[in-house]
Formats: structure tokens, sequence, C-alpha cells
């Protein structure tokens, strides 16, 4: 736990650094920091529970709707419309896991898909709910404390803090009961259930304390967008980048999505800067080379061998 | 004595075969109860319909009084049934402590105690100079010791052991046996199924024989194995 | 009476769409069958085969039918190749992995076309793009569909052929049957899964050729598209079950053009999304198929 905090405190540190030090990247900050958040949100499914999830970009959309529909038709803060989108991504993430968890791996990412899609035709065409494939455009926000939610600053700390939080929480599962409880439901169903635990109870804590935290983001991502279109939100591709960065940097970790988040984002940019789009690439090399080489994703390497090198030392002593 | 446990006509069918054929069972508090017979006779299945992995299609189970049949395995470990896997089944990445420590978590959710009780099993079944170390990497006579642990962490009133013996060397053989007689010193009903006939005759109070699905012999240890019907069953008929 | 003809008119081009869905989907359920790999680049595996035909179209005018001739037997070894250098390594690693290492494969392979090709949609102009063969009684068959049925036709009947009446046809569904049993009989199953990717790849490629001239091919979503439509396809069928696939693809089609045709056009996909979810549930073995394991 002491390595969780200083790590915390690295991160806070640099975070708050930054927008001082590289003013001009606030953006790419941004974007890191929340897909630090959602990678590590996600992996609590993912990662910790063993449930790949191919439909998260779904939560996302959910929070970033939320705030916008609620600021434009109800005139409702952004911190109501988050807790709001909290509520219902758990709710969602509850009826939507009892009906699939009884699916195997491959099976259950192949439903998330078919789910999310779904969702997607659903925001795109229910201009009753979501205003439809033209979108939503946030045009004022309130000022607490006097503070411009549409300031990039501003934006670039909900993130910070969207990060540290939800690393927080997940260094915190990683000790107690729950985080050993996701461990043993992904291990060995049976050996679990044998020491008395409810698979299907802990998967679904899961995965609604991962929607809901995606859906935070979401929110956050929605102030940053401040025009919202079903296709950039509920987007295949974005559950895809938000999964694959979690399994890269190492699934199951404290740290390894934030690892995977600051890798591919920043090696995105510099291959943006090179290659002008298409970055995509990276990721598709990226997970080759960890599926054939580095099974637990980069981190999740480095852990097993340090856990091998402690007892390999306290033996010895 | 007080039953723990109880069958009754306890019936398993997979496709066509009748893998146990209207078993009846009894298991009373404080008493080792053997489960033997020959491969495929059905103690694996009678094993698991017993302690919830396998659904029975006819008859019904009774822990401490109550009805179980169809109780999922997490609700009766809950209730006090603690269970080893014959092909050992630890959490292989984490390690021995940590293995101990998920089933310890059920009575005691704080990691602190939990941990704090869990290295006391550990110290009961010989495993603390392990606890670092990854389940993997274990041998074994090691791994059998954590299956044990992890059994008894969640605080059982009955255990089931399944082929808790099989492959172990003669002297960590005599250990387990020894280890298993103190636990029911300690307040513990057991049923073990067993192929190593020198554990049941050591440790149970009664056997069961199973052949084919069905009971063929019950009663003490030394009758049982002179029983003409059990010899022929295990010999096989000419 | 009147409304018959356009009906009539849409279960053909739904049958003839449905056949290159099912030539797809084929592709992806024999992967399955015999590797029991998940296959998410099979999109990405036709939108090559779309693009293949653009470039020789544009470069050497080629009728996209003609550049079969070099995309059939190119994909067939790029094919075994992904195969032997990628899935080969992961045959015995969890399930999840393939899926990982295909969706990999996916990304790579969208995105270096994207590089090398640009964003915009491209498509390939045939001279014969609104040419109809009259079928009497006022059904028209767009000459386009009609020839994407025959190579439909060619390619499955070529495939039954291979399967059932050659040797390695029989190896093939020995490995699909039972990998140890098939081992133990002497045939070689490394060799027949690189064989069964090429032929997958082959099968998709095909497909691409012959759906170019209907549509316009955009090399990052064009895939996704098709991937979901394939693995409807095979799961409404059955993983592992050719003959199911086949039917899957016609119904498929079928039942886009019909609800494009009579009920909301903008839900079209998802209909074919839902009975997917709900065959995943009730009935993972598909609507025809064998048992399929679940927790």
């Amino acid at each position: 736990m002491n390595t969780n905090l200083f790590g915390l405190a690295l991160l806070l540190v640099i975070g708050l650094a930054y927008p001082f030090v590289l003013p001009g990247y606030l953006t790419v900050g941004i974007t890191m920091l929340l897909f630090i958040g959602w990678a590590t949100s996600w992996d609590i499914l993912g990662g910790w529970a063993g449930q790949v999830s191919l439909g998260h970009s779904f939560f996302v959309g959910l929070g970033a709707y939320f705030v916008a529909l609620g600021q434009s038709r109800y005139g409702l803060a952004p911190w109501w419309s988050i807790m709001l989108a909290i509520l219902a991504a758990a709710a969602l993430a509850y009826v939507w896991g009892r009906i699939t968890f009884g699916l195997r791996g491959p099976y259950f990412a192949l439903s998330t898909i078919a789910f999310a899609e779904i969702f997607r035709l659903i925001a795109i065409n229910e201009k009753w709910l979501t205003g439809g494939a033209t979108g939503v455009f946030i045009a004022s926000l309130p000022e607490p404390f006097g503070i411009d939610l549409f300031s990039r600053w501003t934006q670039y700390y909900l993130a910070l803090a969207f990060a540290l939080i939800t690393v927080g929480i997940v260094a915190l599962i990683s000790t107690r009961r729950f985080g050993y409880q996701l461990r043993a439901v992904r291990e060995d169903e049976n050996s679990a259930m044998a020491s008395g635990i409810d698979p299907t109870a802990v998967k679904l804590k899961a995965f609604m304390l991962s929607g809901a935290l995606t859906a935070v983001g979401g929110g956050i991502y929605g102030i940053f967008l401040s025009f919202l279109e079903p296709h950039v939100l509920f987007y295949l591709l974005l559950s895809v980048q938000i999964a694959l960065t979690a399994i890269i940097g190492g699934r199951g970790t404290v740290w390894g999505p934030a690892a995977g988040a600051v890798l591919l984002i920043l090696s995105g940019e510099v291959f943006r800067t090179t290659f002008a789009q298409a970055n995509l690439l990276i990721y598709g090399m990226l997970i080759l080379a960890i599926v054939l080489f580095l099974p637990r994703g980069i981190l999740g390497e480095v852990s097993r061998r340090l856990v091998r090198r402690r007892y390999a030392r306290s033996a010895k002593s | 004595m007080p039953e723990v446990l109880r069958a009754e006509r306890l019936t398993v069918r997979f496709g066509g075969v009748t893998a146990v054929d209207h078993v009846d069972l009894k298991l009373a508090d404080r008493d080792i109860l053997g489960l033997i017979g020959p491969n495929g006779a059905g103690k694996t299945t009678l094993f698991n319909a017993l302690t919830g992995f396998v659904r029975p299609d006819e008859g019904t189970v009774f822990m401490f009084g109550r009805e179980v049949t169809h109780l999922a395995p997490f609700q009766r470990a809950r209730d006090g049934m603690g269970r080893t896997f014959q092909t050992d089944r630890p959490f292989e990445e984490l390690t021995v402590l940590e293995n101990v420590l998920i089933p310890t978590f059920l009575k005691h959710p704080s990691r602190r105690s939990a941990e704090h009780i869990a290295r006391g099993v550990l110290d009961e079944v010989g495993l603390s100079d392990r606890a670092d170390q990854p389940a993997m990497d274990l041998n074994l006579a090691r791994r059998r010791r954590l299956e044990l642990a992890r059994a008894l962490a969640i605080e059982p009133r009955i255990l089931f052991l399944d082929e808790i013996m099989a492959g172990l060397n003669p002297p960590a053989l005599r250990e387990m046996i020894a280890f298993v007689r103190k636990l029911r010193e300690k307040g513990l009903a057991i049923l073990m199924v067993e192929h190593i006939m020198e554990a049941i005759i050591e440790l149970c109070d009664h056997v069961i024989v199973l052949a084919n699905g069905e009971k063929i012999a019950e009663g003490a240890p030394q009758q049982v194995v002179a029983d003409s019907r059990v010899v022929e069953a295990y010999l096989g008929t000419d | 009476m009147a409304d018959l003809i356009p009906f009539l008119q849409n279960i053909a081009n739904g049958l003839l769409i449905g056949g290159v869905y099912a030539l797809i989907g084929v592709g992806l359920t024999l992967i399955f069958g015999v590797m029991r790999t998940i296959n998410f680049a099979h999109g990405e595996f036709v939108v090559l085969g779309m693009y293949a035909a653009i470039v020789f179209n544009q470069a050497l005018g080629w009728d996209p039918y003609f550049s079969l001739v070099v995309a059939l037997p190119v994909g067939f070894l790029a094919g075994v190749l992904i195969q032997r250098v990628i899935l080969a390594t992961i045959v015995d690693a969890p399930e999840e992995s393939s899926l990982l290492a295909t969706l990999g494969l996916s990304l790579i392979i969208a995105n270096s076309l994207l590089l090398i090709f640009g964003g915009e949609p491209k498509s390939v102009l045939v001279p014969y793009a609104s040419s109809t063969i009259s079928l009497g009684g006022g059904v028209n068959l767009s000459i386009v569909l009609l020839l994407a049925g025959i190579a439909t036709v060619v390619a499955i009947g070529g495939l039954h052929l291979l399967l059932n009446r050659t040797e390695i046809g029989r190896a093939i569904r020995g490995t699909a049957e039972n990998r140890l049993g098939a081992e133990l009989v002497g045939i070689n199953t490394k060799r027949i899964h690189a064989v069964v990717f090429g032929i997958g790849m082959m099968l998709a490629v095909a497909a691409g050729v012959a759906l170019i001239p209907l549509l316009f091919a955009s090399p990052t979503t064009t895939g996704t598209v098709f991937t979901l439509k394939a693995f409807v396809v095979t799961v409404l069928g059955g993983l592992g079950n050719i003959g199911a696939a086949i039917g899957g693809g016609l119904l498929l089609g079928v039942v886009e053009v019909l609800g494009a045709s009579y009920l909301t056009s903008e839900y079209r996909d998802a209909y074919g999304l839902v009975a997917f979810i709900l065959v995943l549930l009730f009935r993972p073995e598909g609507l025809f198929g064998r048992s399929v394991q679940r927790v």
C-alpha cells in the first residue's frame, strides 16, 4: 500500500506541475488523464474480475450526455448530472451484467459489443432522448466559486482528479476483501465458491463500479467537448482503445492501466506528428506484441517477477 | 450424537448414465466417514452432489438439519461446509498467504484481522515459511497442505476431503493422517473420499462403499474391507 | 397482388446479398470450427479484397472479378502466413488471446490501409453497374448482384467439394471434430490450421471483391461493419456449423432488405444485433448447431 501511496503522490505532483511546464499541451494532458481514469475503471471489470468488455464507450457516452442534456435541457449543474449518471450507470450495469454474466470470456466480449452498438443506434435515432445524430451543444455552464468550466485548465484539473480517484479506489480495493474476491473469481470460480464467494454478486459489483466510474470520466469528457455527437461517444473504437490500454499496460494491477494510457497517448501523439493519422496502428501492434510475448501486460509481467524476487529474498533471510 | 449431514436417495444422472443411484448417507458430529470404491464408482459425483457443485436429479441433502439440496456451493460454505479439490486448485498467481486470506475473509472482513488469522492457519498446516511464495511454485505435498489450509480457513463445521492423501510419499502421508486425526479432535465432522486404504483404516469410524453408483456396503472399516462384495467390486468379477 | 412483385424483388435481392454474407460467415465459422479461433479481423480481410479490386481497377483497369486471379492466391498465402507466424503461437492459450490478437490484426490492417489509401471512401465503377436482367413478372435482378450470387455459389460449391471429396478436406473435418484424435491418426494439424485460415481469408477476399461494386469502402469503418455482420451470421447459425452459416447469411440478407423496405430503416442493424444477443444467451450453439460449453 505504501508504494501505491507514493505513486499517487507522485501522480499528484506531476499532474499539478504539468500545466505550468507544458501549457501548450493541455489537451494531450487531459486526454491522457481521462484514459488513465477510463482504463483503470475498465480494469476493475476487465482485469480484476476478468470479464473483458468491449462496450465501455457506452458508459462514457452516458456520462457525457447526462451532463450535456442536464445542462441544456434542465439547467442542471454538472455535478448533479454526474451523480445521476453514476446511478444510471450502476443500474444499467446491473441489468446488463445480470443478463450476460453466464457467458464465457470471448462470448461475453461479443455481447458487450452488440449491446453497445444497440445503444449507439438508439442514441443516433431517438431525437427526443439524445438530440439524435445532430448532437447536443452545451451552451453555458455554471461557475462554481467563479471557476470557468470551459477553460482547459479547469478541465485538466477535473481530469486529474478523475485519474487520481480511480487509481486511488483500485489501490484501496487491491488490499481489501473485495480485491481478493475479484481475483479469486477471475482465477477459478469453483475454488472461489468453495471459499464462500458468490461469483455473480462479485462480478456485478465490479461491473457497477466500473461503469459508474467510467461515466464520471464521460461527464468530464462531455464538458471538454462541449458539443456531443453520438458517433463520437458511443463508438466501438473508443471501447476498444480503453480495453487495449488497460490490457497492454497490465490487467489486474493498480498502475498497469495508467502506464498503458501514458504509453499509448504519448506514442499516439508522436505518431500523429509524423504520420498525421492512423495512430491506432500502435494499439494494434502493441496488443499483438503483448498477446504473443507479454500476456500479462507490461506491468503485469513486471509485478509477477517482483513477487518471485521478493519471495526469493525473504526465503534466503 | 447429532447428525451434521444426511443424504436420502441421492441420485445423479448424466445423459443415459446413472452415476449415483439412490444413495443414503449419514454423518454424525465429530465422525469421520470414509467413501471408497473402485474407479468410476461415482464417488466424485456423489461428493460433488453433496457439496453443491453438481445438481442431483433425485433425493435430498440435509446439512445441520436444514435442506440444502439445491443450495449454491458458496452458500453452503457460508453455512460451514469446507471442501478440498482432488485436482488441487489454489489461486495459482497469488501467494500462499493470499490464498488462505481469501477464505478467511468469509468470517473476518477486515484485512488486518483476516491476515492475522490466516497466518495462524498457515502455522497449523506448517506453511508459514512459504507465506510469500506464489502458489504455482509449490511442490505436491505443500500444495496439498495449502488446499487443506484453504478449506480450514472458512472455519467449517464439516470438512469434505477429496482424495487428500493421493500421491503423497510415506512421510508426508503419515503427517497428513496425523493432521486429519487432530482436526477431528478439534470438533470437525469429516467426510473423506479415499483410495489409500491405510488412511481409511486408521482414520474412519464408518465407511461407505460405492460401486457403479450404488452403495454396496457400509460399516466399520475392518468389516467393510473384508466384505466379499467389496473385494469383488474392486477386483472385478469374471 | 401488386405488392407481391416488390416483395419478390426484395427477397431476390436479399438472397443475393445474403449469399455474400454467407461467404463471409462461412469463412469465419470454418476458422472457428477447426481452430476455435474467434477471428476479429475477418471484416478487415473482406476490406482487403475490396481494396485489391480497387487497386487493380484503378491501375490496370481490371474488372473486380478479374482481380480474383491475383487476389485469391495472395489471400490464401497471406492467411497461411498470418496463422503460422502469429496465431500458431497462441493456439493453446485461452480463447480470449486469439480475440485480442485478431483485434490487433484488424487495427493494423485497417490503419495501414488508412495510411496507404487515405480516408475517403472508394469504390469500383463497373460498366454494367446499372444493368439488370429481367426474370419475368416484373422482377429484375441487378447484374452486379447476380454475379455476386454466382460467385457465392461457385465458392461454396468449391468448398463443399473440397471438404467432402478430397483427402485434405477429410483431414480438415477430422481436425475440427477432435484435434487430438486427428493428430493420433497422423494428421498434421498445424498445417491444417494454416490451410484453413488461408481458405477463410480467401473466402473473405472473394466476398470483398463481389461487394465492392455495390458500396464504398472506407478503411477504418467498413471492416468493423462486416466483422459484426459475420459474427451475427455465424452465431445465429452456430459457430462451426457451415451449413448454418450459409443459412444465417441468407437469412440476414433477406431480413436486412425486408427490414429496410418495410420497417424503420435506421434500426435495421439493430434487429440483427438483438437476435445475436438472444441467441448468445439462450442458444449459444446457434439455431442449428451443436453444443458450445457455457459457464
